[in-house]
């Protein structure tokens, strides 16, 4: 809790301390020892000019943080901003589009679903290969460049049951004795019975929701499935990683741990990412500050997501990609959320 | 007859512009919606009842609030009136998914309210949980309605009742509420079209509506699924506007004030009764933001964001006071006024999001002016339009004809005749409908965030952005600033109640 309070308040109100790499260039040679691939911004071209974001959901004061770091690192450069639900201006941006009046040029996402969207109606620009090249072989794509990773987990209440109670395939956890927990109208959930859809096939997906539907609680969100799992109301949870590890940290006595299924939709890993709407070297430029290894670093130290940029570790409390065993699953695919609608409408569980 | 046909009176070509344009967000949701073939299926007859059920209890609800606090407030002599009216009307200013967010935090076992006093209570949720936050955060609809109608009353008829032996409950409930129903049915009318839009709440609660579908669709880039979901939610709405217009009263000249004295202990009782809701609404929110706050310190605020609230609020509720006076006195006036006006409260039932898109539709057809300040107050009118024609045209068709009648026989031109009479006479009216435009838009998010002008930040998108990070302790101050802002906004606007009605004083105190 105190801690916490710290690091807020520093990175609000000394973010230069916070941030190394707006004072001092020593730091960034220490970093250099843990990752081979991500580039210092101090090795970056200082943006100029004006940028307009749209970015998808704040986020608090996280990604605020990092765009306020650019942004005072770069003093000849303007960067607006308009947030919103990421669904909601993914339409916004369709309906610019058609009546020919563009205002962003950057969109940034939390959600890979409107990135798809957006990239599939052909409105972003493509990127230079040496920017995607500097991304995990996996999550290289040519319009647009996934930021940040997150896992899905099976949060559970360690004084209710024990980790090996958990079975270790995602499919098996209805037939388990557990009380489980979970946010079928969450955008998230959404995009992991995508990625089953894809994985196991409409038939075994439909038979899992059923099955589920009889014995799962409902929650809102996975704030709060994980927060039903540390009071206790069930055993084990589904939810995004990051859900609990902030939990934990504002509350370090909380009665939550992590555990992981393998090569399944449970552990999916998703992304949020960004993608340019107009050709301009300044945008490129910006999505470059975005993947330097001082924001990735960023990112998982304070918003607890998963770096997706050389061999930077992930966020203390998980393990890092090379130890858990997420599916092969393309990315873009997961934009394709109306079948599985249908398909949760028809298990009765939305 | 024929002569009344023929006649089209001026407030009725402006009456048709305004309509038109709040009518054109629903037109683009026509067109939005036409390549879905989305249709209501017999599942949703179990989301339907949830949707009916939670708007039923809101209505009643607010009306059960909203009515006595009314009586109190403008009949009853209690000290500070106008600072009771403006803390029992501040709810509404706060957006309700907060609301029930604090709820859900606060009750049940392993809320805040057994953290901090160790007492386990039973958790708020479901119907009854969406019920009673909506209920809390709307029934302002119906006090400030209701009042509006109760001060332009005359009181001889309860004095003629109490002398003839009626005792006051029963003249109260006989010969007062018979002759402000229509006003009383306007504002619970508000209430739950308010309750079958919002999202927010019964998503907390755990209750699926037909909104919460609607958001489904919304968030899995069905829009058009959503726009056409929207527009069956509208077949509802078009039930309860056709309800609400069988409400009829008769028409009376205004006259002497009613008030009550009570004695000292009476005065307590009755403000003391007030307390439930009082803490429910307004301390509840903010005992649980201060407790966070405590908790996880200050985080960065510019008071700029209050002051971009207060600044667009106004402007939305001076604006929509003025579309509003032509359309509702054009409903007074005829069988087709009385059509337009119901026409710009459809929009009110669909839920915010999808009324944000479409009005990002909208907006693009003035390339010129899309996010800018101009639009985004525009948009606010469009969306709230309702709730200043609804209160300021309850106050005026109880309103007797032969006061106009008799300004006009006395040589005055008809709009002299509604500068010195009419307007004056519904002044309560328009204040209120401005009070209820001005509040609704200090917690209004999706046309903000959508059409504000680039980083136009208010204290509900803030609000809203602390909220979605999870770091509930920033919400405190803001939260605090939207009510300390709303009441000050409030007592502006309440202190222009009486401008140009002094000769009506002096009659009435004879």
């Amino acid at each position: 809790m105190q801690r916490r309070a710290f690091i807020r308040s520093l990175s609000y109100i000394g973010i230069a301390s916070a941030f190394p790499f707006l004072s001092t260039r020593s730091f960034a040679g220490s970093i250099d020892v843990i990752s081979s691939h991500a580039i210092s911004v101090n090795d970056l071209p200082e943006l100029t000019g004006e940028l307009t974001l749209y970015l998808g959901r704040g986020e608090g004061g996280l990604y605020e943080d990092v765009l306020n770091a650019i942004k005072k690192r770069n003093p000849n450069f303007t960067l607006r901003i308009r947030r919103g639900p990421t669904a909601a201006l993914a339409n916004t941006i369709m309906a610019e589009a058609k009546a020919g009046v563009r205002q962003a040029d950057l969109f940034w996402a939390v959600d890979s679903g409107a990135i798809g969207q957006i990239v599939g109606a052909g409105l972003a620009t493509p990127l230079p290969s040496d920017l995607t090249d500097q991304l995990h072989s996996k999550f290289r794509f040519n319009d647009w460049a996934p930021i940040s990773g997150r896992i899905r987990t099976l949060p559970y209440n360690p004084e209710r049951i024990t980790a090996d109670k958990i079975p270790d395939s995602i499919m098996a956890l209805p037939d388990s004795n557990l009380s489980i927990a979970w946010a079928p109208a969450y955008a998230s959930f959404q995009s992991f019975i995508t990625a089953m859809r894809i994985l196991e096939g409409d038939k075994a997906t439909t038979q899992w929701l059923k099955a589920m539907n009889k014995k799962a609680k409902k929650y809102a969100g996975e704030l709060g499935v994980v927060m039903a799992v540390e009071r206790g109301e069930v055993d084990v949870g589904l939810a995004n990683h990051y859900y609990t590890l902030r939990l934990k940290s504002g509350k370090p006595d909380a009665k939550l741990d992590l555990a992981f299924t393998k090569d399944d939709a449970g552990c999916l890993v998703n992304v949020s990412g960004v993608l340019a709407l107009k050709e301009s070297k300044t945008a490129t430029d910006f999505i470059r500050y975005l993947l330097s290894k001082e924001v990735q670093t960023y990112l998982s130290g304070e918003a607890y997501e998963i770096p997706l940029v050389g061999k930077l570790s992930p966020p203390e409390g998980i393990p890092s990609l090379t130890e858990i065993s997420p599916p092969t699953i393309d990315l873009t695919k997961l934009a394709d959320l109306r079948p599985t609608l249908v398909l949760m409408r028809n298990a009765g569980v939305l | 007859m024929i002569r009344k046909i023929i006649r089209w009176p001026l407030s009725y070509s402006i009456s048709l512009v305004i309509t038109l344009l709040a009518f054109l967000p629903v037109i683009i949701l026509f067109t939005l919606a036409s390549d879905s073939v989305q249709m209501f299926d017999a599942r949703n007859l179990d989301i339907l009842s949830n949707t009916l059920l939670l708007m039923l209890f809101t209505g009643l609800g607010a009306a059960l609030i909203g009515v006595p606090l009314a009586l109190l407030l403008t009949y009853v002599h209690i000290p500070w009136r106008r600072f009771w009216l403006i803390l029992l009307t501040a709810p509404l200013a706060l957006p309700s998914y907060l609301g029930a967010f604090t709820f859900y935090a606060a009750f049940g076992s392993g809320g805040e309210i057994e953290n901090v006093l160790g007492i386990t209570t039973p958790a708020v949720n479901g119907l009854f949980g969406s019920s009673l936050i909506m209920v809390l955060y709307t029934y302002p609809f119906v006090l400030l309605s209701t009042r509006a109608a109760l001060s332009s009353l005359d009181a001889s008829q309860v004095y003629a009742a109490r002398t003839l032996g009626m005792s006051l409950l029963p003249s109260i409930w006989f010969v007062v509420l018979p002759r402000i129903r229509n006003a009383i049915a306007g504002g619970t009318l508000l209430a739950a079209m308010y309750a079958l839009s919002d999202f927010g709440t019964p998503a907390m609660m755990g209750l699926t509506t037909f909104t919460s579908e609607i958001y489904v669709e919304y968030n899995a880039f069905g829009l058009s699924q959503a726009a056409m979901l929207s527009l069956q939610l509208l077949a509802v709405v078009a039930l309860i506007l056709y309800i609400e217009s069988k409400v009829k009263v008769s028409q009376e000249s205004p006259g002497r004030h009613l008030t009550f004295w009570p004695n000292y202990w009476q005065t307590k009782l009755l403000l003391l009764s007030t307390l439930p809701v009082v803490i429910l609404a307004i301390f509840l929110p903010l005992a649980i933001f201060s407790l966070w706050l405590w908790r996880e310190g200050i985080g960065h605020f510019d008071i700029n964001y209050a002051i971009n609230s207060a600044y667009a609020s106004l402007l939305a509720a001076l604006v929509a006071v003025i579309f509003a006076l032509p359309l509702a006195y054009a409903a007074t006036k005829g069988r087709v006024g009385r059509i337009m006006e119901r026409i710009t409260f459809i929009g009110f039932g669909i839920p915010g999001i999808v009324m944000g898109t479409a009005l990002v539709y909208a907006g693009l057809q003035l390339p010129f002016l899309y996010q800018t300040l101009t639009l985004l107050v525009l948009a606010y009118v469009l969306r709230f339009l309702p709730l200043a024609v609804g209160t300021i045209r309850s106050s005026t068709e109880s309103l007797d004809g032969s006061l106009v009648s008799a300004a006009r026989v006395l040589g005055a031109s008809p709009k002299e005749a509604y500068r010195r009479v009419t307007l004056p006479l519904t002044m309560r009216g328009v204040v209120a409908g401005g009070a209820l435009v001005f509040l609704e838009v200090m917690r209004e998010l999706p046309a903000t965030l959508l059409l504000g002008p680039i980083e136009f930040e208010t204290l509900s998108t803030y609000l809203w952005r602390v909220y979605e990070a999870g770091y509930f302790g920033r919400a405190a101050i803001p939260g605090l600033l939207l009510f300390f802002i709303s009441g000050l906004g409030l007592a502006i606007m309440f202190s222009t109640e009486r401008w140009g009605s002094t000769t009506l004083n002096e009659r009435s105190s004879r």
